[in-house]
Formats: structure tokens, C-alpha cells, sequence
């Protein structure tokens, strides 16, 4: 049993743990310097793909192979770039996107967008290369702002977020434009920080999109398709939304509140209304702001406790999954880490984690249902309401 | 078991051999290995060679990492880091002060004296005292810091027993019975 020297103690260890208030930038760079690429082949890759090339082109032209596109077919892939003109379009896909060169170290001169049939196209350019990349595809049009974490919401209704890495901004580029396109509704840029640069493109719906990396000059181009059937945003829900006063049931993943400061949560209630089921998670006053949280929809109720790893299975078929950061429970919430109030939808809310300052909850849930988030306020509470049949 | 989708893209992109992508993952747990490395090994500098060796370490073995999160992997190997660490320093320390040099490193402390709980944890034995930080400050049961430790579930019982009754001896706590 846990005593009070024991709640000394952890209260402790907090406290000291805090006295480190970060990753110190040096042994960051430490760390960094002391990563070393790991060489995969005996043979340098140049060397390796000029011997394969060569070695192909032997055999071709051995057996009589007179055909060039069958030559450049026999290619690899690289050499095979090097000496096409055009690429290839790919298809519209609609999952999220990485890509580009690790070693590259480059700027954005421009970033440009226009119209065009069947598809609106995003074009960056570089200085030098394309840099590693990762394109993000997300249900809303929220971002956070890098670093300061301040939310941004950008015009449409989704949103695909870019990373470039080792990439820094002209300071020419336009910060934030809105092109009002049937797809494409808004680019603005997050954040340059650390050789870190990112942007946020507001899509008007969740849309496919199609990415090629282009040369002369070094380009990333990015369509958004614009016809043809948008894809969902989630597996097919079981419950239609509905619209309702305090907003409609939507069937995506919410996200909001904004970083005023540490929260401490105070208490958690749930209860059954008329056509849904509502946990209220309250905050203690003091910021006045309910602080930054996701809500991610799953079809199932496993989850991972946080920091142990340990995988936890809650009551039910579905899951949402609560991740609200700088925020503790520690020290004013006193009520159970494991509810089951045991409503039509709601059957269980567990604590899946409470560490530097991220305070997670994983809700089982009786179907797959729509939901609504409410921030509100006197006093600062986020709501999430399930609906029920 | 799950993963977070992007976490899991960003790991293959380390096996791959791709330093962003690591950096990616010393951002995000890089604070919270030196944190328990600090709480372990009771120095600042000593916990920054910690926390770059964990990393450097994770690095050459990240291809071993199959469908597991990397939080309890970098924690097992920051906790084993932060042991050998502090036994290193106490054989440093053995060594100094038997030739003379450095002395008074060492903090004698009589156990009817009323310390802090930060002295107190000062004078634990390391694998006492990373048992305590687990438990208690990351929160973990008696058989995940097992795990993270790599010490049968008995033995860390015992070693939480142990410090605690250590750590109230030296801060004249009463035990609760």
C-alpha cells in the first residue's frame, strides 16, 4: 500500500526530475556527431550502381538486345531517373507520403500553386536537392505552429501537413496565402526551426493527392485531385451524424485547445443524455484554457500504456484515444484511472499514462460511434460526447 | 502490439539508416531518458553521457527494435547505462581515494542522521536506486521495471523493500504498518 513517505518520495523524484528542464541543444549535437551512417555495402553505392549499369548494358548488348527502352527498362532505378526525361505520373493515393534525400541540405526558393484539370498542384522549390520529406495527411484543418505549439486553423474542412527537413525559407516566401482553389484553400508556412521547415495546406475536403520529385530545377510537386469520388476521412461509421445545437457528430479525429501553461485535470464525470453519452474531463483554474489534446478514433480497444509500453484492452469494440499534453493529473485528480460508468456507449475510461506532462486516456466504447468535442469554459472542461442510437 | 503509425514509419526509417529520422526519436524521448538517467546517476554531467551513449547505443541496435515501442527499449538501455555508470564512478572513487587523490568525494553519512530524500537517495546502491526511480517516479509495476531492469520480479521486490526501508531509516520516516 502507498503510505505518505511513499507520495513524499514520488512527489520527490518529480521534483528533481523537473530541475531538467530540457535536452540541452549541446548534447543534442552530441548526439548527432556520434551517429554515423552505417555503410550497407562493401562497394560505395556509386561504384555499385555505375558496375550494375555497366554489367546490364554488357548482357544487353551481348544478346543483340537492339531496343533502347528495353536497355533503359534493364536499368536500375537510379540510373534509369538519371537518363528519362519525364517521369512517369503516379497515381492519386490517399495515404500519407515520405520521401526525399537524407544527406540533402537545401532552401525553399519558391513555393507556388495553380490550377489545373482534374487536379490543383502545389510546386516547391529548391536550392540544391530535395530534401527528406514527410507528407502528413489529416482530418482537419488545425496545425500547431512550430515551436511555439500555438494552434493555427487554415480555411477547408482537411489538411496535409509538410516537413521539410535540413531546409531552410527564403525570406522572401510568403508566409501564408489563400488560393481558394476547388481543393488547395490555403498554404501557410508553420515553422522554420532547427533546419526544420514546415507548412500547412488547408484542403476544402479529404482529398487524394499524387507526389513527384522533379529535377532542373530540384522540385517537389504536389497534386490534389479534384475530381473523382474524396476519399473518407475513417472506416464507414455505423451512426450517421447529426446536427444538434451544440454541433454536429462528426466521424473523424478532433484535435484543439491551445498551450497557455501546465493544466492540472481535476475531475472526470460521464453521464447518459438523450442521444448520447458525455465524459467531461475539468481542469483546475488557472491558465483559463483547456490545453492542447487529440482525440483519435480506433476499431479496436487496445491501447498502449504510457511510458511502460504494456498493451491495456478496455471494455468494448472501439476506442478513442485522449492525449492532452502539458497536463497532469497528478496532485489534484483523485478520483479512479479506471471508470466504468458502463452507458450505452461509454463503457470504460482508463488512464493510459501521466508523464512529463502528457496525460493520456483510452475510452472503450460500445460501437463504432460519431463524437463531438466541446471546450468549454467556468469551468475550463473539455467534453467529448458519443452519440448513441 | 500497437504503435503510433508515425512513429512506426519513422523507426523503419531508421533501420534504414536515416539520421533525421533518429533525430526525430531523440526529440522525442530524449528528455525523458535524461531525466532518469539524472534521477539514477545523481550527476548532470555523468547523465548526459548516459543519455548520448543510450542514444549511440540505440543507434547501432535499432534494426534489433521489431514491433515494439521505443520508450521501454531506450529505458532499459538508459537504466542499464546509468547502472555501470555509477559503478564505474565508485571504482573511480575506490581507487582515488586509495592513492591519496580526489579525497573526500565520498559523503559519509550516519544513518541517525535526518537527511533529505535527496541525500537519502544519494547513498542508495545504483540497482536500488534505479528500482526506486522506475516505480515511483515513472510509474511502472513491480514486473515492468523487472523488465526494464532485466532482474527477476522477486529480486526488484526486494530491492524496492529494501530502499524504502533505507530511504525512511535515513530520513527518520516512521513505516507504516
Amino acid at each position: 500500500m502507498s503510505d505518505d513517505f511513499e507520495r513524499r518520495l514520488r512527489e520527490h523524484l518529480h521534483h528533481e526530475a523537473s530541475q531538467v528542464p530540457q535536452l540541452p541543444r549541446e548534447l543534442r549535437g552530441r548526439i548527432r556527431n556520434g551517429v554515423q551512417p552505417r555503410p550497407r555495402f562493401g562497394m560505395r553505392a556509386p561504384q555499385l550502381a555505375f558496375a550494375a549499369a555497366a554489367g546490364v548494358l554488357a548482357g544487353a548488348l551481348f544478346f543483340g538486345v537492339r531496343n533502347q527502352q528495353v536497355i533503359i527498362n534493364a536499368l536500375p532505378a537510379g540510373i534509369r531517373q538519371l537518363i528519362q526525361p519525364t517521369p512517369t505520373p503516379q497515381p492519386f493515393v490517399c495515404t500519407d507520403r515520405p520521401g526525399g534525400n537524407p544527406s540533402v541540405s537545401t532552401q525553399v526558393t519558391d513555393i507556388r500553386w495553380a490550377r489545373h484539370d482534374g487536379y490543383d498542384r502545389v510546386v516547391v522549390d529548391f536550392s540544391s536537392g530535395i530534401p527528406s520529406y514527410d507528407l502528413t495527411r489529416q482530418p482537419t484543418a488545425n496545425f500547431v505552429q512550430d515551436p511555439s505549439g500555438q494552434p493555427v486553423t487554415l480555411d477547408g474542412s482537411a489538411g496535409v501537413k509538410l516537413i521539410l527537413r535540413n531546409t531552410d525559407g527564403s525570406p522572401s516566401l510568403a508566409r501564408d496565402s489563400k488560393p481558394g482553389f476547388p481543393a488547395l484553400r490555403e498554404v501557410t508556412q508553420l515553422g522554420v526551426f532547427e533546419g526544420v521547415l514546415t507548412y500547412g495546406l488547408g484542403l476544402a475536403a479529404p482529398t487524394c493527392e499524387r507526389v513527384l520529385e522533379l529535377s532542373g530545377p530540384p522540385r517537389l510537386v504536389i497534386d490534389f485531385a479534384t475530381s473523382g469520388p474524396a476519399p473518407s476521412a475513417s472506416p464507414t461509421p455505423t451512426l450517421a451524424p447529426s446536427a444538434t445545437a451544440l454541433g454536429q457528430f462528426q466521424c473523424v479525429d478532433a484535435s484543439g485547445g491551445r498551450d497557455a501553461g501546465p493544466v492540472q485535470l481535476k475531475a472526470i464525470r460521464t453521464a447518459h443524455q438523450p442521444g448520447y453519452d458525455r465524459i467531461v474531463f475539468e481542469f483546475s483554474p488557472g491558465t483559463g484554457a483547456v490545453p492542447p489534446y487529440t482525440v483519435t478514433r480506433q476499431s479496436s480497444t487496445h491501447f498502449v500504456k504510457d511510458p511502460s509500453g504494456q498493451p491495456v484492452t478496455l471494455k468494448g469494440s472501439y476506442g478513442l484515444r485522449l492525449v492532452m499534453r502539458n497536463t497532469t493529473a497528478y496532485g489534484a485528480y483523485q478520483g479512479s484511472s479506471d471508470l466504468t460508468p458502463g452507458l450505452p456507449a461509454l463503457l470504460e475510461a482508463a488512464q493510459l499514462g501521466d508523464f512529463e506532462g502528457v496525460n493520456s486516456w483510452g475510452l472503450g466504447l460500445a460501437r463504432n460511434s460519431c463524437m463531438r468535442v466541446l471546450e468549454l469554459s467556468n469551468p475550463t472542461r473539455l467534453v467529448i460526447d458519443i452519440q448513441t442510437p | 502490439m500497437l504503435m503510433d503509425p508515425v512513429l512506426t514509419r519513422v523507426i523503419e526509417r531508421c533501420r534504414e539508416g536515416d539520421r533525421d529520422a533518429f533525430e526525430e526519436v531523440v526529440n522525442r524521448y530524449g528528455l525523458q531518458v535524461l531525466r532518469t538517467a539524472r534521477l539514477i546517476v545523481r550527476d548532470e554531467a555523468v547523465a548526459e553521457d548516459v543519455c548520448q551513449e543510450t542514444f549511440l547505443k540505440a543507434w547501432r541496435r535499432i534494426r534489433t527494435l521489431r514491433d515494439e515501442e521505443p520508450g521501454p527499449w531506450l529505458n532499459r538501455i538508459a537504466t542499464n547505462e546509468s547502472i555501470s555508470a555509477c559503478r564505474r564512478r565508485s571504482r573511480f572513487q575506490v581507487l582515488a581515494e586509495r592513492f591519496g587523490r580526489f579525497g573526500g568525494v565520498k559523503r559519509e553519512v550516519s544513518t541517525e542522521a535526518r537527511l533529505d530524500l535527496a541525500r537519502a537517495l544519494d547513498q542508495l546502491a545504483p540497482d536500488h536506486r534505479a528500482a526506486i526511480v522506475l516505480h515511483y517516479y515513472q510509474d511502472l509495476s513491480v514486473e515492468e521495471t523487472a523488465s526494464a531492469l532485466g532482474a527477476p520480479v522477486d529480486t526488484v521486490k526486494s530491492r524496492l523493500k529494501t530502499a524504502l526501508r533505507r530511504l525512511r531509516e535515513l530520513t527518520g520516516s516512521e513505516e507504516v504498518s
